[in-house]
Order: C-alpha cells, then structure tokens, then sequence
C-alpha cells in the first residue's frame, strides 16, 4: 500500500507536463488510494463537425504506425492510443433528424433519434436518441458505488436540445452537461465530500425528508393518468438514487480533502475556452484521483456551434468553417489547428492521470477515453469512416498501440467492444439492427 | 389575403377537415370561416417548473428572492421555449439542484421569516405546524393539501421536533415541500372519480395556475385563489377579468419582457463575439448584457408605454441606450446605469432593426443577410427555408475592402442552384444592409454607397410580395401583414400553452387571432384572448378511472 507521503513525493517529481500549483494540491487531497483490483474510469469525448481526414490518420501499419499532425500532441502516450479506419455511423444514417442532430444522438447511443420537435439549424426535427449512451451503460456497471455515479462536463456546450447532449441514461434520457468548472467542483466537493448521512444521529434528518418527499411523490401518483405517472417515476427514481447516495458509497471520498476552488470564469467567454477547458480536466482528475466518480462524459461545443478559437487566430465560426470546401487551404489550416488543440486537450488529461499514482501504475493505467464525433467530414456529413480514437486501456483490457483498420464496421460494434472492456458482457451495443458482434482486435 | 393560422402549414390540410365530425367539408375557398363547432380542449399534463416560474414563485410563497434557479440546468427548448411540457423533465443534476436549493431556501425562510410563515404563539405545537400545512401547503401546492399528503408531512414534524425544536422542524417541512412534486409540478388533470366523456373545464386551481404561470410565470396571488374559491373562474367572463386584471401587473411586464428573450433567442448573446478594428477594445460582457436589455426596453415601451400594437412593434424608431451603447450609436448618453429611449427617425424602423437583433444577426466581423433573412422567413413569416445542401460552402466571404456584403453575395443568384432558395432569403435580407454587425446604420460600407433594396419573394401572404427599397418600407409592409400576425399569435400560443401546437389546435388559434385582429393588432388584447382560447380552458376527458 501506497503512503500520502510517498504520492506526495512522486507527484512533486512526477516527470513530463508541469501542474498547476492548486491542482497538485488537489491531487495531494486523496490522502488514500483505492485498494486493489483499483477501478476502471472511462470517458466520452467529443468535439463536432468532423475532421480533415489527411491530417487526422495515422500513415503506416497496424503497430508501426506514425501519428499524423493532428495527433502530435499525443506522441508520449502513442502505445495507450487505438486509432480506428474504417468505423461508419451506420445507425446514423436512418431515423428523423438532420444531420448534426442524428450523428451526435448516435454518436455514443447507437441509437435512431425518436420523433421529435427540436428543430436544428436547417429545419430539421427530432427527439431525443433512443438509448442508453455507453458512458451510462459503463456507469451502471462500474459506477454504482461512488458518490457520483457520472459527471457530465460541457465546455461551450450551451444549446439546451438534442444537438448538445451526448449521454443519456435511457431512451429520450438526457443528461445535461455542467460547462462552468466553478459549478462542477461545488457539485463535486460541496454535496458529497461532507459528512454521509447518519441514520443515528437525530439531528441529521436528511433521510427523513428525502423519505416524506418520496412519499408525496407516491401519494400524488396515484392522482394522476398513466403519462404523468411515468414522468414522476422517473423523478421519483432519482430522489432515490439521491438518497442512497447520500447516505452510502462516499467512504472513500470521506478520505478526500477539499482541493482548491478553480478561478473564476466565463464559461461562455471564447477567451476563457481554454482555461474553462483546462480547469475541467483537473476537476475530472481529482474526481477520479479520490473515486468521486468512474465515468464522466465531456462535450466540447455542438453542432451549429458559432465558436470561435482566437486563441489559435482561428476567427472563424465552427460550423460554418467546417463546411468549406477541400480546396480552401486556409479554412483547412484553421479545422487542423483546432482538431490538434483537442489532442492537446486529450494529452493534458492523460499526463494528469499518468500523475496519480495507482498501485504500481496510475489512474491512467485504469482509464479509457472514447474520443468521436457527429459526422466524419464536416462539409459532407459523411457517416463513413468517423474519427473515432480510444485514449489509454482500460486496466489492460483494451489492445492500445495499434492503428486497427476495418471494413465499413459499424460504430454499434465498436460501442460493444469498449462496453465488453468493462465487463458488460454483450455482444452489441445500441439498434440491434446496426450491430453484428464486437469488432474484433479491439480487447486484448 | 391568404388564411395562414399556423406556423407549420397545418391549416391548409387541417382547416380542409371538419373539425366537428358531423359536418360535411368546408368549401375549397379560403375567405370561409373555419369550421369549428363544440369546444376543441387542449391537452393536460404535468408541467414542471421552469427556472424563471421556480424562483418566481419562491418569491411570491416566501420571499426569498435569491434566483436559486439560476444555476439549475437549462430547460430543453422547443422552438425557442423553455416551457415545452414533453421536454422539461427531472435529471440527476437537478434534482440535486432542487435539493441543495430547498435546504438553503428553507434554512433562510426559517431564519429570516418564520414569523410569517409558520406563527406560532405557544413556541412550538403540533397544531401550529397543522396551521401551517393548511394554510401555507396551499399556497405551495397551488391547492388544498390533502388529509394523506399532511400526514405524511405530520409524521416528519413528529419525529424531528422533539429533537432539533419547531423552528428546524418546519424547515424540514418546508425543505420537504419544495422538493414534492406537488410544488415543483403543474397538476393540470387529477385523475377523475369516473371516467369522462368530451371537453372538460379545467379545475379552479388548475386553471389558476395555468393563468398565473402563463401572465406571471408564478405562482397564482391571493385575489385568484379566492376568485377559485368563489367559483369565479368557470365562466370565460371571470377567467378575462383576471386575466385584465393581472396584466396590470408588473409581473406581467417581466412576462413579456421574457417571452422575448426566448422567442428572439436573446440568451445567444452570451459568448457573442463581435469584431471590428476601429473600435475601441470593449468589455464584451457589459455590451451583450446592454444589447440584450436595449431590445427588452424597446419591447417593453412598445407593449406597455407605448400603442401596444403590432403595427407599432415592427415601426417605432424608438431605440434604448445606456451611456455604452449611446457611445456607439453616437446618441446623448443618460445617467450611468440607466436606459433611456431616443427617437431615431429615418434610422430605425420597429423590433427588426433594432440594434440588438441585428448584431445577433451577424457574423463577427460582418453582417448576415443570409441569417437576416432567414430569420424573418422563419421567425417573423412562419415559413422557414429549406436547409442548404451539406455540400455548400456556407463559411461567409472574407471581407473584401473594394466590395460591400450585398456583392459578395452575388454567387447566390448567380449560381441557379443556389437561387432556387435564396431568392426567398437574401433579397429578404439585403433590407437590413444598413445595419452592419454592432447595429449600427450606415449608409456607406468601404467607401460604396449601401443598397437596401430587396424583395418579399413568394411569401404565405401575397399581398407583401414585391420590391422594396428600404429597410422601413420592409418593416412597415410586414408590420401590416395578416401572415405575420398569424405568426407572431402562434408564437404566443406556444408560449402559452407550453408546448407545440398541433391539428386540433387550429380551433383555438383561430380564436385568438380573430380577437388579435377585431382589435387593431392590439398586443395586450391578443394575451387576453389566449386565455380564453378553448385549449386554455378545456382539457380532453379522462377516460381511465381512479
């Protein structure tokens, strides 16, 4: 067993990406790691509008495979990468919706849209997908025993409709993303951390309350036809979940001491992007490093996102510059340079994660990111060939390293494969009509 | 003039079908009334809260006036509202919300206003906390408790008073309370004691809430409950006069003020990036916040200072500035922190040129007519263009000093593919190229004169089709358009009635828009009218039992 002392020691001569002062201290926080076989933690990532494909895959083989520009970033950790050829949205191509509505309802459901009345910015309509996304599905089997059982982070993911939510608990489910980082650290630390409920204390009577509340909620049912009575189970159902959360499964958050607070920003601000961007991936460190939660899903930007990266002197409007056309050189440039600042997003998390210390390992050792987007060229929509990357192996269970090509596999079997990885024993995942078996070459 | 009721080109195939079965079709010809016999109910269903009607009614019922809402997660719009009864539903994230806000909320109200909300001369008895559910329970559940519902409350107060005292004790009721789905829910259809058969009144207190939520976006006052309790509101004639009589209200003001910050998506303006060189660097924050209340202040004068018409919402030159955006527009500035309206004849004309929407309008560093125009066909006409092919490259030109906007538009109409649709957008928005994309006229843009000339191609109303040549003749022509009455009433039904509307709607839409129009186009008459549409008043029969 590892001492507070020797984390200390090993996070201040932790090699690689230099931390900010705060966040080592959050790190510090988890005062005790997770006893062994230590949890798996996995994470959905997405950006949107495609990608430029010359500059996204890989050249070479399946192993000696050199990462292509947009990938530099993540050149130290090229033995945790899967990078997928050949994956198509197949479910995505069917069902109500338009394009960029379909491809992210999809993207981590393998699910049609349901009908709906969200219109998108070409006059589309549609609903909510209709499943489980993986992250939740990986939640309920790796994520029932920690305070948080999922944390969904946005970053300018501000759209309230179909076109900004990639998980979702169940069919037309959706779980909102939290894009101010101030507002996800005092969900993290402010509700849970503190004291469990304590069924022996007469004092605390949070139990009580929660009980009388789930009691009017059964009283008011059985006022109520069959549609409203589904919607207030579904509610009822979360005060629960709520309830047991407080009152059980925060032991080892109990050894976690409150980090520093991250600054304060403008989450909606294009210049505080890449300090909101940066002061989430800390927060899903430190949730991680003191098993706050297992699964977290991160959304960066929406489909008809207007967003800016000044930062990069990439002045132009997301979704509009991703529909220029092949030729236009210097629109290609600025699409690069973003896909690139998202690898450099990716590797920054994973350089934090290589930095707690898990066993002989790190967290990032028990990590995997699933890294997609809604449509695989933005000026096309193509459902062919989506950019789709898992980030780190999952305690061993994911075959990293490679360069896994395929034949016009459906993304439904990849989905299954990485559910498979967390030892949810399935042999597809989402529209069972889009799904055969789990594509092979993904497990190890 | 053409009959356009609906926004979703319902009415040519549902005005087509007899409403009331017994009857034979209407005629083919459009001038015909519609047909629309007995009473047409709306639908009934739960409504959760949203967070402008949450921390409204935590004001009304306590108080408390700290906006807890504020960071609760966003409502799921549909078409630009927050209040769609399908969408708005619980999640994990606000449930904890409403969780940690009823501990603080109640935790203040005990602190700070037990006294008036709970009294209680011995100190502490079961009966005082009885007197409370009672009389304060209605007041949270918009309706009498009932005898189950207390008990379950009655048995919390029991078990914690005798330990933390009566002050902690009815917070634990009171943080029981704002997390119970009676408070946080609309209850509009109670299962009924038999099953029903046709259209069926809404209850007093439903339809109190439903008055109250839609005028107010709160909770109803004391004057509706009793006005419930004295049965006032089962005639259409008691229901309008409380409908009159809440619009006096200044919550009925902040009502209007955020419909339209939904329907004209105004929350976009945060994170809104604008660019131009020649500006002095401003905080880009205190600008879009400035923009945002300038066009409310507009929206409000129009409604409640100024005619109230829709004539006068599309043609006021009346433009709202704090001391920023008086600098910008080169208007004298009033004192700081304050708005003030100047008239700016010749230079604005109504709710479409204000400078707000057209610096929403526009890309960072140019205007849009593309997205002008597309507004106005979708949000103003109710009849949105078809979506581009994929393939367009729709990233707008770059800049060109030697041209204006409108010419580097031209591939549109030169390109026959392209025409086919953008002849229904962009001559649309060529109308406003004397707005650039901070909203300011302009007469000129590098160094060439501006052509605002354009045309209204192919609309739902054909009496505005045709050329135009200036911004305000586009704006007075649409001000005085039926299709555009109709459409600006369909957004207001959806407002209204918390949700999309459908066939069985066009009854009640109808309803309103004849009011709407036997009025002169008066806005507030049109709100009137709403309330006392059949869907507001009727909700279909329960056809299960209890």
């Amino acid at each position: 067993m590892h001492t507070r002392t020797t984390r200390r020691r090993f996070l201040k001569g932790a090699g690689g990406v230099l931390v900010a002062l705060p966040l080592l201290d959050s790190l510090r926080a988890r005062a005790q790691e997770p006893a062994a076989p230590f949890p798996k933690r996995f994470v959905t990532m997405y950006n949107p509008n495609g990608t430029v494909h010359a500059s996204w895959f890989p050249t070479g083989g399946e192993t000696d495979f050199v990462l292509n520009e947009i990938h530099k970033p993540l050149e130290h950790h090229r033995d945790k990468l899967l990078i997928f050829q050949g994956v198509n949205a197949t479910v995505t191509a069917t069902g109500p919706g338009g394009p960029h509505q379909r491809g992210i309802g999809s993207l981590f459901t393998g699910h049609e849209l349901l009908e709906g009345e969200f219109v998108d910015g070409c006059g589309s309509r549609a609903g909510w997908a209709n499943g489980i996304s993986i992250d939740q599905a990986i939640a309920n089997q790796i994520g029932l025993d920690t305070p948080l059982k999922s944390l969904e982070i946005g970053v300018r993911a501000i759209e309230a409709d179909v076109q900004a939510r990639i998980s979702y608990a169940g069919p037309g489910q959706p779980l909102p993303p939290m894009n101010d980082p101030t507002e996800v650290y005092e969900r993290l630390f402010a509700n849970f951390v503190s004291a469990p409920i304590d069924p022996d204390d007469p004092t605390d009577q949070r139990a009580s309350v929660l009980d009388t509340v789930e009691t009017q909620f059964d009283l008011l049912n059985r006022q109520l036809g069959a549609h409203d009575r589904q919607k207030l189970e579904q509610h009822l159902e979360l005060v629960r979940d709520l309830e047991r959360r407080l009152g059980s499964g925060t032991g080892e958050a109990g050894s976690c001491d409150t980090p520093v607070a991250p600054a304060v920003l403008d989450p909606n601000n294009e210049n505080d992007m890449p300090a909101v961007m940066k002061a989430h991936l800390e927060l899903l460190a430190v949730a991680f490093a003191c098993d706050l939660t297992r699964v977290a899903s991160l959304q960066i930007s929406t489909g008809f996102n207007r967003i800016r990266f000044p930062w990069l002197d990439s002045l132009s409007e997301g979704h509009s510059l991703s529909h220029t056309g092949a030729s236009d050189e210097e629109s290609l440039a600025q699409l690069v340079a973003r896909a690139k600042w998202h690898s450099e997003q990716l590797a920054y998390f994973m350089d934090l994660l290589a930095q707690i210390p898990e066993g002989d390992g790190s967290v990032l050792d028990n990590t995997a990111i699933l890294w997609g987007n809604e449509v695989s060229v933005g000026n096309t929509h193509s459902l062919e060939n989506i950019p789709y990357l898992i980030a780190g192996n999952a305690g061993g269970a994911l075959a990293t390293g490679r360069f896994a090509s395929f034949e016009a596999a459906s993304a439904n079997d990849l989905l299954s494969a990485v559910a498979n990885a967390y030892g949810i024993e399935t042999e597809t995942f989402g529209h069972p009509d889009y799904a055969s078996a789990p594509l092979t070459g993904v497990l190890v | 003039m053409a009959l356009v009721v609906s926004a979703l080109g319902l009415v040519a195939s549902a005005c087509q079908q007899p409403v009331s079965s017994s009857k034979p079709p209407p005629p083919q010809d459009v001038e015909q009334p519609l047909m629309c016999e007995g009473t047409q109910p709306g639908t009934a269903t739960l409504r959760l809260l949203t967070r402008t009607q949450y921390d409204n009614t935590l004001l009304d019922l306590l108080g408390d006036s700290s906006h807890p809402a504020q960071s609760f997660p966003p409502e799921h719009r549909v078409e630009n509202f927050e209040n769609n009864a399908e969408t708005h539903q619980a999640n994990p994230l606000l449930v904890e919300k409403y969780w940690g806000a009823a501990r603080d909320v109640s935790a203040r109200a005990v602190a700070e206003r037990l006294e008036s909300i709970a009294p209680c001369a011995e100190g502490a008895s079961l009966a005082c906390a009885d007197s409370f559910l009672t009389n304060f329970g209605k007041r949270a559940f918009r309706r009498p408790m009932l005898p189950d519902e207390a008990d379950a409350y009655r048995a919390l107060y029991a078990k914690a008073e005798p330990t933390l005292g009566y002050p902690a004790a009815i917070g634990l009721l009171l943080e029981a309370m704002l997390q119970s789905p009676q408070f946080l829910y609309r209850v509009e259809a109670p299962i009924a004691a038999t099953p029903e058969t046709g259209a069926i009144p809404l209850g007093g207190f439903e339809l109190a809430s439903r008055l109250s939520y839609f005028l107010w976006n709160s909770m109803p006052d004391d004057e509706l409950f009793r006005a419930v309790d004295a049965l006032e509101l089962s005639t259409p004639e008691g229901v309008e006069v409380q409908a009159r009589r809440m619009l006096e209200s200044p919550k009925a003001r902040a009502m209007v003020s955020d419909f339209h910050r939904q329907w004209l998506d105004l929350d976009r303006f945060d994170g809104l990036a604008r660019d131009d060189a020649t500006l002095p660097v401003v905080d880009s924050q205190a600008l879009t916040d400035a923009w945002k209340q300038s066009l409310l202040s507009y929206v409000d004068h129009v409604y409640w200072s100024g005619s109230g018409t829709i004539q006068e919402l599309f043609n006021s030159d009346v433009l709202f500035v704090d001391p920023t955006l008086a600098n910008l527009y080169g208007v004298a500035a009033p004192a700081e922190g304050t708005f003030a309206g100047v008239a700016q004849p010749g230079q604005r004309a109504g709710l479409l040129t204000q400078p707000a929407l057209m610096a929403l309008l526009s890309h960072a560093d140019q205007s849009s007519p593309i997205q002008r125009g597309v507004f106005v066909r979708s949000q103003i006409l109710c009849d949105p263009p078809d979506p581009p092919p994929p393939t367009v490259n729709n990233n707008p030109p770059d800049p060109d000093p030697s041209l204006t906007t409108r010419e580097r538009f031209k591939v549109h109409t030169e390109n026959v593919v392209c025409a086919t649709c953008h002849q229904l957008i962009d001559p649309l928005g060529f109308g406003f190229e004397n707005y650039d994309q901070f909203g300011r006229f302009r007469s000129v843009e590098n160094q060439l004169p501006i052509d605002a000339s354009g045309a209204i191609v192919d609309s739902p109303d054909p009496a505005i089709d045709g050329p135009f040549t200036t911004p305000f003749e586009l704006t007075n022509r649409l001000g005085s358009s039926e299709a555009v009455l109709n459409c600006l009433t369909t957004h207001w039904y959806r407002f209204a009635m918390g949700r999309v509307e459908t066939e069985s709607d066009v009854c009640s839409l109808d309803q309103a828009r004849t009011k709407f129009v036997a009025t002169g186009g008066d806005l507030k008459e049109l709100l009137v009218a709403l309330t006392l549409t059949d869907a507001f008043l009727y909700r279909p029969a329960m056809l299960e039992g209890p």
